[in-house]
């Protein structure tokens, strides 16, 4: 009965964007997120030469591309959920749509360097850098996948405004969510595409 | 609500645990695999070897892999306290708990099979030993879909207080997503991915730990907590 009551009642004043809950899954996504990077670097420290001359192969202009396309959808998502908690709902809705806009312009991106990849024969089993390619990308393309639908829901509940504290604390799940996708990326683009 | 029942069927899956852990891991020595990457002769003399050590274990397995099916009920049973009628996700929840054990019978079998005649052709020892790896490692949408119906439930939830922590929910979303690698599996004998690497094998089954004993403990809570309605006796 005491444990319902303190579950019930916020023990600090501190604000915690979305609910603690999706905050467990947030911190554990990076953690194995964290644990495929050092699997990564492990591997590559047995066969440095595999790893850079295929490495050399990947299009990193691609990669900067949706670095930028990610860093501006979570500014924008930032900024729409601003705008949602002053009740510029329209505002939020546009920005939010815009912030999609940018996901999709990554999952493009990626769509065409995967099949480029493909038409030069290279696949999941070519080498073991291309094997950890495809794997923490198709990861990570499955989060963006994820992460858009999130937006699209989001969207949904700004076009509305906010009526109850629900809503404001899905909108903020969800942008958490989408910083997490974004943060990944930035450990991922230079881990795969630029280190030396 | 009978609760003696429920507990009953909860108390089946350290139960499992226990034959589970004794039948594959102790007496088979199916822990950590067979390297996918041997050949026929190295498999089919782990056969030859540990003859009646795989054929009690896997007993044991097959044993063990009937009682996930109370623990799985009882999942469904408060998850349906959660939704009430029609209980969709408590019907997704047992359909993937039920094709879980099948993906556990089938390979103890396959390898009760490979076990029954170790001194057959080497290569149909190594072909059943495939199969069986491949249909317990890799079969990840039982589980997925099972991660996926609990979490959502447990995120509707709109009982005060919930009939479990809202984490749990997350958790369940996190889960789902870790078992997700084993499905690549089927393209590589060595490394990471093969159904004995660390991120294919070792996390899921670390994993699968973390959310066994979760909610185990989390429905144990909401079994006591339940509300004593329709005991007329």
């Amino acid at each position: 009965m005491n444990a319902r009551v303190i579950e019930a009642k916020p023990v600090s004043t501190r604000h915690i964007p979305g609910e603690l809950g999706l905050w467990i899954f947030v911190l554990g996504d990076m953690l194995v997120f964290g644990l495929f990077f050092s699997v990564f670097v492990f591997y590559r420290a047995q066969n440095p030469e595999l790893f850079m001359q295929s490495q050399a192969t990947l299009n990193s202009n691609y990669g900067a591309l949706n670095t930028i396309f990610l860093l501006t959808s979570s500014w924008l998502v930032v900024l729409g959920i601003n705008a949602a908690r002053k009740n510029l709902n329209g505002l939020a809705f546009k920005l939010l749509l815009l912030a999609m806009l940018c996901g999709a312009g990554f999952i493009s991106v990626k769509v065409i360097e995967y099949s480029e990849k493909i038409h030069a024969g290279i696949g999941l089993t070519t080498n073991d850098f291309y094997m950890f390619y495809f794997i923490l990308t198709g990861l990570h393309f499955f989060h963006v996948l994820i992460g858009m639908v999130a937006l699209a829901v989001l969207c949904v509940i700004a076009r509305r405004g906010i009526s109850k504290p629900s809503d404001l604390a899905i909108l903020e799940g969800g942008a958490s969510y989408w910083h997490m996708v974004d943060v990944l990326w930035i450990v991922l683009f230079p881990l795969l595409y630029l280190m030396k | 609500m009978n609760k003696r029942s429920q507990l009953i069927c909860l108390w089946a899956a350290p139960l499992m645990g226990v034959m589970v852990t004794i039948g594959w891991w102790l007496l088979a020595k199916f822990v950590p695999p067979p390297l996918p990457s041997s050949g026929a002769a190295e498999i089919a003399e782990l056969f030859r070897q540990n003859t009646n050590g795989i054929r009690v274990g896997m007993i044991l397995l097959v044993a063990g892999a009937g009682l996930f099916a109370p623990f799985i009920a009882v999942i469904s049973a408060q998850i349906q306290r959660i939704e009430g009628s029609p209980p969709v996700l408590a019907y997704t929840q047992l359909l993937g708990g039920a094709m879980s054990i099948a993906i556990i019978l089938i390979p103890a079998m396959l390898w009760t099979t490979a076990a029954f005649r170790p001194e057959r052709n080497p290569e149909l020892i190594l072909l059943l030993n495939d199969a069986s790896w491949l249909i317990i490692a890799m079969t990840f949408s039982p589980a997925v879909i099972q991660n996926v119906a609990i979490g959502l439930a447990i995120l509707g939830d709109k009982n005060q207080p919930p009939i479990f922590p809202r984490w749990v929910g997350y958790l369940n979303f996190w889960v789902a997503f870790l078992l997700l690698p084993a499905g690549l599996m089927t393209f590589f004998k060595t490394g990471p991915f093969a159904w004995n690497g660390l991120l294919a094998f070792w996390m899921p089954l670390v994993v699968f730990a973390i959310w066994f004993n979760v909610m185990f403990i989390t429905l144990l809570k909401a079994i006591k907590r339940q509300p004593d309605v329709g005991v007329l006796r």
